[in-house]
Protein backbone atom coordinates (compact mmCIF):
# COMPACT_ATOMS: atom_id res chain seq x y z
CA UNK A 1 0.00 0.00 0.00
CA UNK A 2 1.24 3.16 -1.05
CA UNK A 3 1.60 6.17 1.53
CA UNK A 4 -0.87 8.80 0.49
CA UNK A 5 0.00 12.60 0.17
CA UNK A 6 0.12 14.25 3.60
CA UNK A 7 0.29 17.82 3.73
CA UNK A 8 3.60 19.81 4.81
CA UNK A 9 3.29 20.72 8.57
CA UNK A 10 3.09 24.48 9.72
CA UNK A 11 5.29 26.24 12.00
CA UNK A 12 4.55 25.91 15.95
CA UNK A 13 7.02 27.98 16.33
CA UNK A 14 5.82 30.95 19.38
CA UNK A 15 2.66 29.08 20.29
CA UNK A 16 3.97 28.04 23.49
CA UNK A 17 6.65 30.84 24.00
CA UNK A 18 7.24 31.45 27.54
CA UNK A 19 4.99 28.31 28.43
CA UNK A 20 6.90 24.97 30.86
CA UNK A 21 5.42 22.00 30.38
CA UNK A 22 6.18 18.27 32.25
CA UNK A 23 5.21 15.28 29.93
CA UNK A 24 5.42 11.79 31.89
CA UNK A 25 6.84 9.31 30.03
CA UNK A 26 8.57 11.36 27.49
CA UNK A 27 11.41 9.20 27.16
CA UNK A 28 10.51 7.57 23.91
CA UNK A 29 7.25 7.25 22.14
CA UNK A 30 3.85 9.87 21.77
CA UNK A 31 5.56 11.43 24.86
CA UNK A 32 8.94 12.41 23.01
CA UNK A 33 6.64 13.17 20.46
CA UNK A 34 4.74 15.42 22.34
CA UNK A 35 7.73 16.82 24.31
CA UNK A 36 9.54 17.70 20.91
CA UNK A 37 6.24 19.26 19.35
CA UNK A 38 5.89 21.55 22.42
CA UNK A 39 10.09 22.64 22.40
CA UNK A 40 9.27 23.31 18.65
CA UNK A 41 6.34 25.85 19.87
CA UNK A 42 8.50 27.64 22.24
CA UNK A 43 7.88 26.09 25.52
CA UNK A 44 10.38 25.11 27.99
CA UNK A 45 10.12 21.09 28.31
CA UNK A 46 10.72 18.95 31.76
CA UNK A 47 10.86 15.22 30.58
CA UNK A 48 9.66 13.35 33.41
CA UNK A 49 10.70 9.29 32.66
CA UNK A 50 11.62 7.14 35.27
CA UNK A 51 14.59 5.54 32.91
CA UNK A 52 17.47 8.20 32.72
CA UNK A 53 18.68 6.07 29.78
CA UNK A 54 15.51 6.98 27.69
CA UNK A 55 15.04 10.09 29.19
CA UNK A 56 18.23 12.25 28.90
CA UNK A 57 18.78 11.43 25.01
CA UNK A 58 15.24 12.75 24.85
CA UNK A 59 16.13 16.02 26.23
CA UNK A 60 19.37 16.60 24.30
CA UNK A 61 17.73 15.63 20.94
CA UNK A 62 15.20 18.69 21.47
CA UNK A 63 18.62 20.97 23.04
CA UNK A 64 20.30 19.75 19.49
CA UNK A 65 17.20 20.88 17.95
CA UNK A 66 17.09 24.48 19.63
CA UNK A 67 14.39 23.67 21.93
CA UNK A 68 14.48 23.67 25.64
CA UNK A 69 14.24 20.35 27.58
CA UNK A 70 15.39 19.20 31.16
CA UNK A 71 15.34 15.66 32.24
CA UNK A 72 13.80 14.42 35.74
CA UNK A 73 13.94 11.14 36.81
CA UNK A 74 10.33 10.41 37.58
CA UNK A 75 8.39 7.33 38.24
CA UNK A 76 4.99 8.71 38.11
CA UNK A 77 3.50 5.97 40.60
CA UNK A 78 5.74 7.91 43.53
CA UNK A 79 4.24 10.69 44.46
CA UNK A 80 7.33 11.98 46.02
CA UNK A 81 8.63 11.79 42.22
CA UNK A 82 5.78 13.86 41.06
CA UNK A 83 5.97 16.44 43.61
CA UNK A 84 10.20 16.74 42.45
CA UNK A 85 9.18 17.10 38.87
CA UNK A 86 6.92 19.80 39.83
CA UNK A 87 9.26 21.52 42.31
CA UNK A 88 11.71 21.12 39.33
CA UNK A 89 9.63 23.28 37.38
CA UNK A 90 8.80 25.81 39.58
CA UNK A 91 12.46 26.14 40.28
CA UNK A 92 14.27 26.44 37.17
CA UNK A 93 11.13 28.77 35.13
CA UNK A 94 9.09 29.71 38.11
CA UNK A 95 5.73 28.27 36.47
CA UNK A 96 3.70 25.16 35.35
CA UNK A 97 2.07 26.13 32.31
CA UNK A 98 0.47 22.40 31.02
CA UNK A 99 1.24 18.96 32.62
CA UNK A 100 1.01 16.34 30.42
CA UNK A 101 0.30 12.52 31.51
CA UNK A 102 1.52 10.41 29.45
CA UNK A 103 3.35 7.30 30.59
CA UNK A 104 2.11 4.21 30.92
CA UNK A 105 2.63 0.52 32.22
CA UNK A 106 3.07 -2.18 29.25
CA UNK A 107 -0.25 -3.67 29.18
CA UNK A 108 0.94 -7.08 28.44
CA UNK A 109 0.23 -9.21 25.49
CA UNK A 110 -3.07 -9.97 24.36
CA UNK A 111 -5.16 -12.03 26.72
CA UNK A 112 -8.55 -12.01 28.13
CA UNK A 113 -9.13 -10.37 31.80
CA UNK A 114 -9.27 -13.51 33.60
CA UNK A 115 -5.88 -14.23 32.44
CA UNK A 116 -3.97 -11.32 33.66
CA UNK A 117 -1.71 -11.49 36.14
CA UNK A 118 -1.74 -9.36 39.80
CA UNK A 119 1.52 -8.02 38.81
CA UNK A 120 -0.14 -6.39 35.38
CA UNK A 121 -3.30 -5.35 37.60
CA UNK A 122 -1.48 -3.30 39.84
CA UNK A 123 0.48 -1.44 37.56
CA UNK A 124 -1.67 -0.51 35.08
CA UNK A 125 -3.93 1.33 37.46
CA UNK A 126 -1.15 2.69 39.13
CA UNK A 127 0.30 4.24 35.93
CA UNK A 128 -2.89 5.30 34.43
CA UNK A 129 -4.81 6.09 37.56
CA UNK A 130 -3.37 6.72 40.56
CA UNK A 131 -0.62 8.72 38.49
CA UNK A 132 -3.03 10.91 37.16
CA UNK A 133 -4.20 11.87 40.54
CA UNK A 134 -0.62 12.43 41.38
CA UNK A 135 -0.03 14.78 38.39
CA UNK A 136 -3.40 16.20 38.75
CA UNK A 137 -2.83 17.53 42.52
CA UNK A 138 0.31 18.35 41.99
CA UNK A 139 0.42 20.80 39.14
CA UNK A 140 -3.16 22.35 39.62
CA UNK A 141 -2.10 24.89 42.43
CA UNK A 142 0.25 25.64 39.31
CA UNK A 143 -2.06 25.46 36.32
CA UNK A 144 -4.27 27.93 37.91
CA UNK A 145 -1.86 30.39 37.55
CA UNK A 146 -1.67 31.44 34.31
CA UNK A 147 -4.72 29.92 32.37
CA UNK A 148 -2.89 26.42 32.19
CA UNK A 149 -3.46 22.87 31.02
CA UNK A 150 -3.85 19.98 31.96
CA UNK A 151 -3.21 16.74 28.87
CA UNK A 152 -3.81 13.07 29.72
CA UNK A 153 -2.96 10.25 27.13
CA UNK A 154 -5.94 7.84 26.80
CA UNK A 155 -6.40 5.59 23.62
CA UNK A 156 -9.32 4.46 21.88
CA UNK A 157 -9.39 1.41 23.64
CA UNK A 158 -10.84 4.10 26.36
CA UNK A 159 -13.81 4.92 24.47
CA UNK A 160 -14.67 1.69 22.96
CA UNK A 161 -12.96 -0.71 25.01
CA UNK A 162 -10.67 -3.90 24.09
CA UNK A 163 -10.95 -7.46 23.95
CA UNK A 164 -7.45 -8.51 23.57
CA UNK A 165 -6.20 -5.47 26.11
CA UNK A 166 -9.83 -5.34 28.51
CA UNK A 167 -7.59 -4.35 31.29
CA UNK A 168 -5.99 -1.31 29.25
CA UNK A 169 -9.13 -0.13 28.35
CA UNK A 170 -10.90 0.02 31.62
CA UNK A 171 -8.05 1.88 32.72
CA UNK A 172 -8.04 4.83 29.63
CA UNK A 173 -11.28 4.70 30.09
CA UNK A 174 -10.59 5.80 33.92
CA UNK A 175 -8.70 8.36 32.78
CA UNK A 176 -11.61 9.67 30.37
CA UNK A 177 -14.20 9.82 33.72
CA UNK A 178 -11.11 12.14 35.40
CA UNK A 179 -10.49 14.79 32.76
CA UNK A 180 -14.06 15.32 32.51
CA UNK A 181 -14.73 15.76 36.03
CA UNK A 182 -11.99 17.73 36.66
CA UNK A 183 -12.98 19.81 33.56
CA UNK A 184 -16.27 20.73 35.46
CA UNK A 185 -14.50 21.36 38.79
CA UNK A 186 -11.46 23.54 37.11
CA UNK A 187 -13.52 25.13 34.45
CA UNK A 188 -14.37 28.39 37.07
CA UNK A 189 -10.49 28.71 37.56
CA UNK A 190 -9.14 28.54 33.74
CA UNK A 191 -7.54 25.44 33.68
CA UNK A 192 -8.80 23.77 31.20
CA UNK A 193 -8.44 19.19 31.18
CA UNK A 194 -8.55 17.14 27.79
CA UNK A 195 -7.46 14.05 26.25
CA UNK A 196 -5.73 12.97 23.14
CA UNK A 197 -6.16 9.03 22.18
CA UNK A 198 -3.56 8.81 19.58
CA UNK A 199 -2.56 6.07 16.97
CA UNK A 200 0.80 5.84 16.55
CA UNK A 201 4.11 4.75 16.01
CA UNK A 202 5.21 4.06 20.07
CA UNK A 203 8.25 1.24 20.58
CA UNK A 204 5.06 -0.81 21.55
CA UNK A 205 3.35 -0.66 18.12
CA UNK A 206 6.84 -1.51 16.49
CA UNK A 207 7.10 -4.48 18.98
CA UNK A 208 3.47 -5.23 17.88
CA UNK A 209 4.19 -4.80 14.28
CA UNK A 210 7.43 -7.05 13.98
CA UNK A 211 5.80 -9.71 15.80
CA UNK A 212 2.86 -9.52 13.51
CA UNK A 213 4.00 -8.49 9.75
CA UNK A 214 0.82 -8.23 8.46
CA UNK A 215 -0.55 -5.98 11.51
CA UNK A 216 1.19 -2.63 9.87
CA UNK A 217 -1.36 -3.10 6.06
CA UNK A 218 -4.06 -4.21 8.10
CA UNK A 219 -4.36 -1.11 10.49
CA UNK A 220 -3.47 1.34 7.49
CA UNK A 221 -6.18 -0.42 5.46
CA UNK A 222 -8.58 0.33 7.75
CA UNK A 223 -7.63 4.00 8.24
CA UNK A 224 -9.08 6.90 6.25
CA UNK A 225 -5.40 8.48 6.06
CA UNK A 226 -4.14 5.30 5.31
CA UNK A 227 -0.58 5.68 7.93
CA UNK A 228 0.02 5.44 11.34
CA UNK A 229 0.63 8.59 12.81
CA UNK A 230 4.22 9.97 13.50
CA UNK A 231 4.41 10.64 17.35
CA UNK A 232 6.05 14.33 17.13
CA UNK A 233 4.74 15.31 13.45
CA UNK A 234 1.16 14.13 13.90
CA UNK A 235 0.03 13.93 17.44
CA UNK A 236 2.92 16.48 18.86
CA UNK A 237 0.75 19.61 17.21
CA UNK A 238 -2.37 18.49 18.68
CA UNK A 239 -0.87 18.62 21.94
CA UNK A 240 0.60 21.94 21.44
CA UNK A 241 -3.10 23.06 20.26
CA UNK A 242 -4.78 21.74 23.23
CA UNK A 243 -2.09 23.46 25.53
CA UNK A 244 -2.43 27.00 24.05
CA UNK A 245 -4.86 29.39 23.66
CA UNK A 246 -6.06 28.44 20.42
CA UNK A 247 -7.95 25.67 22.40
CA UNK A 248 -8.92 28.14 25.18
CA UNK A 249 -12.88 27.44 24.76
CA UNK A 250 -11.97 23.36 24.74
CA UNK A 251 -12.34 21.34 27.91
CA UNK A 252 -13.30 17.70 29.11
CA UNK A 253 -12.86 16.77 25.37
CA UNK A 254 -11.01 13.64 24.17
CA UNK A 255 -9.34 14.53 20.77
CA UNK A 256 -8.77 10.89 18.71
CA UNK A 257 -6.01 11.79 16.72
CA UNK A 258 -5.78 8.67 14.54
CA UNK A 259 -6.27 8.86 10.87
CA UNK A 260 -10.05 8.34 11.33
CA UNK A 261 -9.35 4.56 12.32
CA UNK A 262 -12.14 5.22 14.87
CA UNK A 263 -14.70 7.33 13.02
CA UNK A 264 -17.45 5.50 14.91
CA UNK A 265 -16.67 6.53 18.56
CA UNK B 1 -31.40 -18.27 29.84
CA UNK B 2 -35.08 -18.90 29.48
CA UNK B 3 -35.32 -21.36 27.07
CA UNK B 4 -32.86 -23.52 28.04
CA UNK B 5 -34.56 -26.85 27.85
CA UNK B 6 -33.01 -28.37 31.00
CA UNK B 7 -34.61 -25.54 32.85
CA UNK B 8 -38.23 -25.61 30.81
CA UNK B 9 -37.86 -29.16 31.65
CA UNK B 10 -37.84 -28.29 35.50
CA UNK B 11 -41.04 -26.10 35.55
CA UNK B 12 -38.72 -22.67 35.25
CA UNK B 13 -36.85 -23.47 37.68
CA UNK B 14 -35.65 -19.52 39.43
CA UNK B 15 -32.35 -18.32 38.19
CA UNK B 16 -29.81 -16.97 40.03
CA UNK B 17 -28.31 -13.41 40.13
CA UNK B 18 -25.96 -12.24 42.17
CA UNK B 19 -25.94 -8.35 43.21
CA UNK B 20 -22.67 -6.62 44.31
CA UNK B 21 -22.99 -3.80 46.27
CA UNK B 22 -24.65 -2.19 49.29
CA UNK B 23 -27.81 0.99 49.62
CA UNK B 24 -29.15 1.82 45.92
CA UNK B 25 -29.29 1.17 43.42
CA UNK B 26 -28.30 -2.35 44.56
CA UNK B 27 -31.10 -2.62 47.08
CA UNK B 28 -33.81 -1.27 45.00
CA UNK B 29 -32.55 -3.51 41.53
CA UNK B 30 -32.90 -6.39 44.12
CA UNK B 31 -36.12 -5.40 45.58
CA UNK B 32 -37.43 -4.87 42.03
CA UNK B 33 -36.36 -8.42 40.60
CA UNK B 34 -39.80 -11.07 40.70
CA UNK B 35 -38.65 -13.43 43.39
CA UNK B 36 -40.18 -16.61 42.04
CA UNK B 37 -38.45 -15.70 38.79
CA UNK B 38 -35.03 -14.83 40.61
CA UNK B 39 -32.80 -16.44 43.64
CA UNK B 40 -31.07 -13.14 44.77
CA UNK B 41 -28.12 -13.18 46.16
CA UNK B 42 -26.01 -9.97 47.88
CA UNK B 43 -22.75 -9.30 48.29
CA UNK B 44 -23.05 -5.98 49.76
CA UNK B 45 -19.89 -5.52 51.91
CA UNK B 46 -18.31 -2.01 50.27
CA UNK B 47 -15.54 -1.71 52.82
CA UNK B 48 -13.23 -5.32 52.19
CA UNK B 49 -11.01 -5.33 49.24
CA UNK B 50 -12.32 -7.91 46.90
CA UNK B 51 -10.06 -10.97 45.34
CA UNK B 52 -10.37 -13.10 42.57
CA UNK B 53 -12.25 -15.45 45.08
CA UNK B 54 -14.67 -13.47 46.91
CA UNK B 55 -17.66 -14.64 44.89
CA UNK B 56 -16.51 -17.81 45.52
CA UNK B 57 -15.61 -17.87 49.26
CA UNK B 58 -18.48 -15.72 50.50
CA UNK B 59 -21.24 -18.14 48.36
CA UNK B 60 -19.31 -21.10 47.98
CA UNK B 61 -22.93 -23.21 47.08
CA UNK B 62 -23.15 -21.16 43.62
CA UNK B 63 -22.49 -23.29 41.16
CA UNK B 64 -23.21 -20.97 38.13
CA UNK B 65 -25.07 -17.49 37.65
CA UNK B 66 -27.65 -16.19 35.14
CA UNK B 67 -26.97 -12.55 36.14
CA UNK B 68 -24.46 -10.60 38.03
CA UNK B 69 -25.39 -6.96 38.27
CA UNK B 70 -22.64 -5.03 39.60
CA UNK B 71 -23.15 -1.42 41.84
CA UNK B 72 -20.56 -1.37 44.14
CA UNK B 73 -19.52 2.05 45.09
CA UNK B 74 -17.91 2.91 48.34
CA UNK B 75 -19.92 5.21 50.60
CA UNK B 76 -16.96 7.44 50.63
CA UNK B 77 -17.29 8.45 46.70
CA UNK B 78 -20.42 8.72 46.67
CA UNK B 79 -19.91 12.45 49.10
CA UNK B 80 -18.91 15.65 47.25
CA UNK B 81 -15.30 16.45 47.77
CA UNK B 82 -12.68 18.83 45.68
CA UNK B 83 -9.82 16.63 43.70
CA UNK B 84 -7.91 18.88 45.81
CA UNK B 85 -9.19 17.72 48.69
CA UNK B 86 -8.52 13.84 48.59
CA UNK B 87 -5.60 11.95 50.06
CA UNK B 88 -3.81 9.55 48.33
CA UNK B 89 -5.73 6.85 50.74
CA UNK B 90 -9.06 8.58 49.78
CA UNK B 91 -8.56 8.13 45.91
CA UNK B 92 -7.46 4.93 46.40
CA UNK B 93 -10.18 3.62 48.38
CA UNK B 94 -12.58 5.84 46.14
CA UNK B 95 -11.29 5.35 42.46
CA UNK B 96 -8.54 2.88 42.46
CA UNK B 97 -9.82 0.14 44.75
CA UNK B 98 -13.20 -0.26 43.22
CA UNK B 99 -12.11 -0.44 39.62
CA UNK B 100 -9.86 -3.62 40.76
CA UNK B 101 -13.22 -4.59 42.78
CA UNK B 102 -15.52 -4.84 39.61
CA UNK B 103 -12.33 -6.50 37.77
CA UNK B 104 -12.11 -8.85 40.65
CA UNK B 105 -15.41 -9.64 40.56
CA UNK B 106 -15.69 -10.15 36.73
CA UNK B 107 -12.65 -12.54 36.71
CA UNK B 108 -14.30 -14.47 39.88
CA UNK B 109 -17.39 -14.76 38.47
CA UNK B 110 -16.23 -15.63 34.87
CA UNK B 111 -16.64 -19.53 35.17
CA UNK B 112 -19.96 -19.14 37.07
CA UNK B 113 -21.10 -16.73 34.17
CA UNK B 114 -20.13 -19.40 31.89
CA UNK B 115 -21.40 -22.03 33.55
CA UNK B 116 -25.04 -20.65 32.79
CA UNK B 117 -24.72 -18.79 29.58
CA UNK B 118 -25.26 -15.75 32.13
CA UNK B 119 -25.13 -11.90 31.56
CA UNK B 120 -22.80 -9.51 33.74
CA UNK B 121 -24.70 -5.80 34.34
CA UNK B 122 -22.86 -2.69 35.31
CA UNK B 123 -24.69 0.03 36.74
CA UNK B 124 -23.21 3.54 36.59
CA UNK B 125 -23.82 7.10 37.02
CA UNK B 126 -23.81 9.50 34.48
CA UNK B 127 -20.96 11.06 36.34
CA UNK B 128 -18.85 8.50 34.76
CA UNK B 129 -19.34 9.88 30.94
CA UNK B 130 -20.27 12.81 31.58
CA UNK B 131 -17.98 14.18 34.68
CA UNK B 132 -19.14 15.47 38.18
CA UNK B 133 -17.79 18.17 39.70
CA UNK B 134 -16.57 17.20 43.04
CA UNK B 135 -16.99 13.31 41.77
CA UNK B 136 -13.65 12.87 40.14
CA UNK B 137 -13.22 9.85 42.07
CA UNK B 138 -16.24 8.18 41.64
CA UNK B 139 -16.00 8.76 38.08
CA UNK B 140 -12.79 7.72 37.27
CA UNK B 141 -13.94 4.38 38.62
CA UNK B 142 -17.07 4.39 37.33
CA UNK B 143 -15.81 5.08 33.57
CA UNK B 144 -13.18 2.45 33.74
CA UNK B 145 -15.79 0.04 35.18
CA UNK B 146 -18.33 1.11 31.94
CA UNK B 147 -15.98 0.93 29.74
CA UNK B 148 -14.73 -2.53 31.37
CA UNK B 149 -17.96 -3.66 30.35
CA UNK B 150 -17.53 -3.13 26.56
CA UNK B 151 -13.93 -5.17 26.61
CA UNK B 152 -15.95 -8.07 28.48
CA UNK B 153 -18.44 -8.21 26.03
CA UNK B 154 -15.87 -8.57 23.14
CA UNK B 155 -13.86 -11.09 24.95
CA UNK B 156 -16.39 -12.99 27.16
CA UNK B 157 -18.99 -13.47 23.73
CA UNK B 158 -17.34 -16.75 22.77
CA UNK B 159 -18.49 -18.12 26.07
CA UNK B 160 -21.52 -17.65 25.65
CA UNK B 161 -21.40 -13.98 28.39
CA UNK B 162 -22.73 -11.15 27.59
CA UNK B 163 -22.18 -8.20 29.19
CA UNK B 164 -23.83 -4.30 29.49
CA UNK B 165 -23.42 -1.19 30.93
CA UNK B 166 -26.78 0.78 32.39
CA UNK B 167 -26.08 4.85 32.96
CA UNK B 168 -28.54 5.83 35.66
CA UNK B 169 -29.12 9.46 37.07
CA UNK B 170 -26.88 10.06 39.46
CA UNK B 171 -29.53 10.14 42.06
CA UNK B 172 -29.55 6.35 42.11
CA UNK B 173 -26.40 6.56 43.57
CA UNK B 174 -26.36 9.43 45.82
CA UNK B 175 -28.40 11.17 48.05
CA UNK B 176 -30.12 13.91 48.09
CA UNK B 177 -27.77 16.76 49.05
CA UNK B 178 -24.85 14.88 46.95
CA UNK B 179 -27.06 14.46 43.90
CA UNK B 180 -28.41 18.11 44.43
CA UNK B 181 -27.46 20.18 40.92
CA UNK B 182 -26.59 17.42 39.46
CA UNK B 183 -29.21 17.47 36.61
CA UNK B 184 -29.55 20.82 36.04
CA UNK B 185 -25.20 20.56 35.61
CA UNK B 186 -26.01 18.24 32.75
CA UNK B 187 -29.41 19.58 31.16
CA UNK B 188 -31.34 22.16 30.37
CA UNK B 189 -34.22 20.37 30.22
CA UNK B 190 -36.37 18.57 32.19
CA UNK B 191 -36.72 14.39 31.73
CA UNK B 192 -38.85 13.98 29.36
CA UNK B 193 -40.50 11.13 31.72
CA UNK B 194 -41.56 13.71 33.88
CA UNK B 195 -39.00 12.06 36.65
CA UNK B 196 -36.41 10.22 37.07
CA UNK B 197 -37.35 6.33 36.76
CA UNK B 198 -38.08 4.35 39.77
CA UNK B 199 -35.36 1.89 40.20
CA UNK B 200 -37.30 -1.39 41.65
CA UNK B 201 -40.31 -0.75 38.94
CA UNK B 202 -38.45 0.68 35.55
CA UNK B 203 -35.03 -0.11 36.04
CA UNK B 204 -35.01 -3.63 36.95
CA UNK B 205 -37.12 -4.82 34.79
CA UNK B 206 -34.64 -3.66 31.73
CA UNK B 207 -31.85 -5.65 33.61
CA UNK B 208 -33.73 -8.86 33.99
CA UNK B 209 -35.05 -8.66 29.84
CA UNK B 210 -30.86 -7.94 28.49
CA UNK B 211 -30.49 -11.54 30.23
CA UNK B 212 -33.41 -13.22 27.71
CA UNK B 213 -33.41 -14.48 24.59
CA UNK B 214 -35.39 -11.53 23.18
CA UNK B 215 -31.72 -9.57 23.87
CA UNK B 216 -29.39 -11.83 22.40
CA UNK B 217 -28.40 -9.74 19.69
CA UNK B 218 -27.45 -7.05 21.76
CA UNK B 219 -23.82 -6.85 23.06
CA UNK B 220 -21.44 -4.52 25.10
CA UNK B 221 -24.41 -2.11 25.16
CA UNK B 222 -24.04 1.17 26.97
CA UNK B 223 -27.49 1.92 27.83
CA UNK B 224 -28.69 5.59 29.35
CA UNK B 225 -31.85 4.89 31.34
CA UNK B 226 -32.64 7.93 33.31
CA UNK B 227 -35.95 9.26 31.86
CA UNK B 228 -34.07 11.23 28.58
CA UNK B 229 -32.31 13.36 31.70
CA UNK B 230 -29.75 13.17 29.04
CA UNK B 231 -29.14 12.00 25.67
CA UNK B 232 -25.63 11.48 24.29
CA UNK B 233 -24.63 11.45 21.10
Amino acid sequence: MSTPPTPPLPTLTGLLEGRVAIVTGAGQGVGEGIAAAMAQAGASVIIAARRAETGEPAAERIRAAGGSASFVRCDVTARADVDAAVAFSIEQFGRLDVMVHNAVSPPGPPRAIQEVDDETIALQIATSTTAAFHCAQAAFPHLQADYGSLILLTSPAGIEGSGNLPLYGAVKGAQRGLLKSLAREWGPSGVRVNAIAPVAWTPAMDVATAANPTLEARLRGRTPLQRIGDPEADIGPVAVFLASPLSRHMTGQTLAVDGGRYLGL
Amino acid sequence: MVSDPERELAGMARRTVLIVGGGDPADSIAAGLDPTAWDVRRLDDDAQPWTDRTVTDALPDLTELDLVVHARYPAAARHRASLMDLTIDDWNEQADAPLEAAIRLARGAHPLLAEASGTIVFLVPLMASAGGEGFAAMATAAEGIRIFAKSLAKTWGDDGIRAHAITLDPSAFLDDANAAGMAEANSLHDPPLGRVPDLAREVAPIVAALTTDDFTALIGASLVVDGGLWMPG
